[in-house]
């Protein structure tokens, strides 16, 4: 029998499923597409748009927006030894993210290069979680090694929702769930099995939530109906990507290249190369790569990965970016127009000095084609220290009702 | 907290001991910390129930390195005495072999026919030795940059950057060395000379101590290594006891304290920084500079995996350390003859190796975890050539026997070691026909046993297989392997690091001198 024919393998037992599988949303959000968009997120089928694009990006800026992020990679770190487990795998102070909170971290790999960045959620003194973009299950059980302390995947086992937007608040206590203490960064279980964190990945007041996978539909069904009165509406990838760029947050794999997923050399990026160095906390002993890092601090970055502000109003993806029109630079990593900035916007590694020190004249080449002719034009790109969306209402508490 | 001192040293064998010789030699105040209540390591001297005394584990010095000698002074005051001996090569048919100066002739004074093709091999083994051997008497070649950059990977191609020196010797030979340096040993030997005990005790030089038989790749670098110095063996006068504590008398005379019965629990750091000792008793030792004889492992949790980062600790876990080396000592009424040698011949290194494919055969058992029925056997009788090695009469014979697991399945037992002592004594029979009769008292060590009595990963002879993946510039492993082990201040001293075991006394004095260079506070 050839090994490919699978014709007879679930007679005996359950076939691996072969492609994209379904996540613990799927029967919603395939009644819900008009689009027929998917594409592929850790193995599962995710959407890349539902409806309309514009209509999604705009319920995330002015109403609320549900996206399915249980895709994520999950780990639950736990044990007497997982704090100084932790410490040793990511590079900020662990001990300081207290028991309800929510950390931004990254973690890098001996040579300081960052592997991942990720939201560590702390339920107690010794029970974490991780969530990241990348697998990190074999990276994770290394990193244990010899702590008191065990490392489990949850990935499969909990789905999650971000609820993002304005009205995200006002959602949640239309389900009955009053968080409106909740901090920004902080988490809390308002319900036996439901976790809750004022998290997300649109820089706007928005909520995570998490949930045994069996208990996943009827979490959506109690939102969308409390969601009704307040404009929610299921989103893709491509609007949440537009909200992220105008937050101005990196991926891994797009805006930097994770360290082990890279096979050239010196494709790696430190957490200052990629504007995270507040991350990095040198005081609190070793840490994955330290050394490294603080060899590299003396050296200085060789790149910067900068928020560009680009005349004009054509993307600016992968664009490349000149020094005074002439000596090529860097390029965009992630360019979008951003509707709500109404600014043409752009992440883009520039190398040093020009991303580091002397950021000026710089100029983004956009290559478009209307109608069959291509065009291709020299942009300013002027650097911007904060992110382009960043709203009082994302960090108000309570959180305004609209 | 007691007594501050500028360094402290983690075992007392004798790579622990010549690094607290060399930090004292520079005036640095060092205290040595041995678990045990002798010093010595892997080097101690024992004794037999009667008083004999045995050379518990290692017997004799192949390659004390000449640069540890002159560091110690040893050439103007003689830390210990030692005797050169031939080298017999057994054979159960009786032609026995002697070598002696790279000189083979048989047992019986006729010329050997292979004289002239061993000795030019052998000669050419010690020029490429050479090499190496200057390799050895300082920290291996730096190759963080060659790995990583595309410049740094055609300087390794060159091989220049591996201190390689080929200026002094020519163009051929330095083909020649390129072409045989990463072969086997079986191959080298058998190209030059036919098979029997002669070739067979070649091979079973390149590889005593190793996990590896004549055929495996590498083992012509241990061969190079062990004849860099001529391949010559030398007995201790008054055991290895005596060299220990020759060492020993030479570190405690510039100033270092030896502390036996002392086992380090930890090693303290903070802020990245070494800061001390502390003691199994509870007891700190605050020092900014620890330097660890024991093996990687053992000196990685003595920090604690949190010091190190995650790829050097899964390097650290995945670094090959399978012992295969058993110790058996006997305490003989009196002497059996071997026919076919004189009493003085006898008194020689007799290596028990008939040829190079016994050699191969005898490894094979043990990569299924069974010990070699026909062993490789090297055995030294200390009494005949020291008169004070069986004080009470009698004579002791000492033997490493290989190849003997270090966790066979199920685990050693009684049963184990007692078929262990059978086969040695059957195999020496052989040889000295009623030598078994004569054995009044005997010890076993398997690796097993040797590991817990020293530490020694594995009870591997250099705490880390001498393979071409953990040598020069990765060993014990990339990243860790210029001595410098993890947190500022830390360092490691034994044979895990380079050049490895072999009692050369390399690596404890190259650490020292790092240690040094680094600026340990005075």
């Amino acid at each position: 029998m050839n090994a490919r024919d699978t014709s007879a393998a679930g007679l005996a037992r359950d076939p691996v499923p072969a492609g994209l599988i379904d996540g613990p949303f799927h029967a919603r959000l395939a009644a819900l597409s008009q689009a027929r968009a998917w594409y592929g997120w850790a193995g599962c089928a995710a959407p890349v748009v539902l409806d309309q694009v514009e209509f999604e990006y705009f319920a995330i800026r002015n109403a609320a927006s549900l996206f399915d992020i249980s895709p994520m990679h999950k780990y639950r770190v736990s044990g007497p030894g997982a704090e100084a487990m932790l410490n040793r795998l990511v590079t900020r102070d662990v001990a300081r993210i207290a028991p309800g909170r929510v950390g931004y971290v990254v973690w890098c790999d001996e040579e300081g290069m960052v592997i991942d960045d990720g939201t560590l959620f702390r339920f107690c003194a010794d029970e974490f979680r991780l969530c990241c973009q990348e697998p990190m299950l074999g990276w994770l059980e290394d990193a244990a090694w010899g702590f008191d302390c065990t490392v489990t995947d949850e990935s499969e086992a909990i789905a999650a929702l971000a609820l993002q937007g304005p009205t995200a608040h006002a959602i949640l206590k239309a389900a009955g769930l009053d968080l409106s203490d909740l901090r920004p960064f902080a988490h809390r279980a308002p319900e036996v099995g439901l976790t809750v964190s004022r998290t997300g990945f649109t820089g706007d007041l928005g909520y995570e939530l998490w949930i045994a996978r069996e208990d996943a539909l009827p979490l959506w069904d109690r939102l969308w109906e409390a969601g009704r009165a307040h404009g929610l509406r299921a989103v893709g990838h491509d609007a949440v990507n537009i909200a992220r760029i105008e937050a101005g947050f990196p991926v891994a794999g797009v805006d930097f290249q994770p360290a082990q997923a890279a096979e050239r050399l010196h494709r790696g990026r430190r957490p200052r190369e990629l504007g995270l160095e507040r991350l990095v906390d040198f005081g609190k002993g070793h840490f994955n790569g330290r050394r490294a890092l603080i060899k590299a601090e003396a050296e200085g970055p060789r790149f910067r990965l900068l928020r560009l502000d680009i005349a004009g109003h054509k993307p600016a993806q992968g664009a490349l970016v000149y020094h005074r029109k002439r000596k090529e630079v860097g390029h965009v990593t992630s360019g979008v127009w951003a509707p709500t900035a109404k600014r043409n916007i752009a992440l883009a590694e520039i190398r040093a000095p020009w991303g580091t020190g002397r950021a000026d004249d710089l100029w983004a080449e956009i290559q478009s084609c209307e109608e069959g002719v291509w065009e291709r034009r020299m942009m300013r790109a002027r650097p911007q220290a904060g992110a382009f969306f960043r709203p009082a209402r994302a960090r108000a508490t309570p959180p305004a009702d609209f | 907290m007691s007594r501050a001192f500028d360094a402290i040293v983690i075992g007392g064998g004798h790579n622990g001991l010549v690094a607290a010789a060399g930090l004292a030699r520079a005036g640095r105040a060092v205290c040595v910390l041995e678990r045990r209540d002798e010093i010595g390591g892997m080097a101690a001297e024992g004794a037999f129930s009667d008083g004999t005394p045995k050379p518990r584990m290692a017997h004799l010095l192949y390659n004390l390195s000449p640069a540890v000698l002159a560091d110690l002074d040893h050439d103007r005051k003689a830390l210990f005495e030692t005797r050169a001996l031939p080298t017999v090569c057994l054979d159960p048919e009786g032609g026995h072999v002697v070598v002696a100066e790279g000189r083979p002739h048989f047992a019986d004074g006729a010329p050997h026919p292979e004289a002239g093709p061993y000795h030019a091999l052998v000669s050419r083994l010690a020029r490429f030795g050479a090499i190496l051997a200057r390799l050895a008497e300082a920290p291996p070649p730096q190759l963080a940059q060659g790995m990583t950059d595309l410049q740094g990977l055609r300087r390794l191609g060159t091989l220049g950057a591996l201190g390689w020196d080929f200026r002094r010797i020519g163009r051929d030979e330095a083909r020649e060395f390129l072409r045989i340096v990463l072969s086997n040993a079986h191959d080298v030997i058998l190209d030059e000379i036919a098979d029997g005990p002669l070739a067979g005790a070649l091979a079973a030089d390149a590889v005593r101590g190793a996990w590896a038989g004549p055929r495996s790749p590498g083992t012509v670098f241990s061969l190079m290594y062990r004849y860099a110095r001529g391949g010559g063996a030398a007995l201790p006068m008054g055991g290895m006891g005596a060299f220990c504590a020759g060492l020993a008398a030479r570190a405690r005379v510039l100033g270092a304290e030896i502390r036996t019965g002392a086992e380090a629990a930890a090693v303290l750091v903070e802020g990245d920084r070494v800061r001390g000792v502390r003691l199994a008793d509870g007891s700190e030792i605050a020092a900014g500079c620890v330097l660890v004889a024991a093996g990687p492992m053992t000196a990685m949790r003595l920090a604690g995996p949190a010091q190190f980062d995650i790829e050097a600790v899964r390097r650290l876990r995945a670094l090959r350390a399978k012992g295969t080396v058993a110790k058996v000592n006997l305490r003989l009424r009196d002497l059996p003859e071997m026919p076919g040698l004189t009493a003085g011949q006898m008194a020689g290194r007799l290596v028990l190796a008939p040829s190079v494919a016994r050699v191969e055969r005898a490894f094979d058992p043990v990569k299924y975890g069974e010990m070699s029925e026909d062993p490789v056997i090297e055995a030294v009788i200390p009494s005949l050539t020291d008169p004070s090695a069986a004080p009470k009469g009698g004579h002791v014979l000492s033997a490493i026997v290989q190849y003997v697991p270090h966790a066979p399945r199920g685990g050693w037992t009684q049963a184990g070691r007692d078929r262990l002592l059978a086969t040695t004594l059957a195999a020496l029979d052989r040889v000295a026909p009623g030598l078994s009769d004569r054995v009044a008292e005997a010890e076993v060590l398997t690796p097993a046993d040797i590991e817990a009595l020293t530490g020694a990963p594995g009870g591997h002879w250099h705490h880390a297989e001498m393979s071409l993946d953990q040598l020069l510039a990765v060993r014990p492993v990339n990243g860790l392997a210029r001595y410098r082990f993890g947190p500022a201040g830390y360092y490691l001293c034994g044979a895990g690091a380079h050049p490895g075991g072999d009692v050369m006394g390399s690596a404890g004095r190259n650490a020292a001198a790092v240690a040094l260079a680094d600026g340990v506070a005075a």
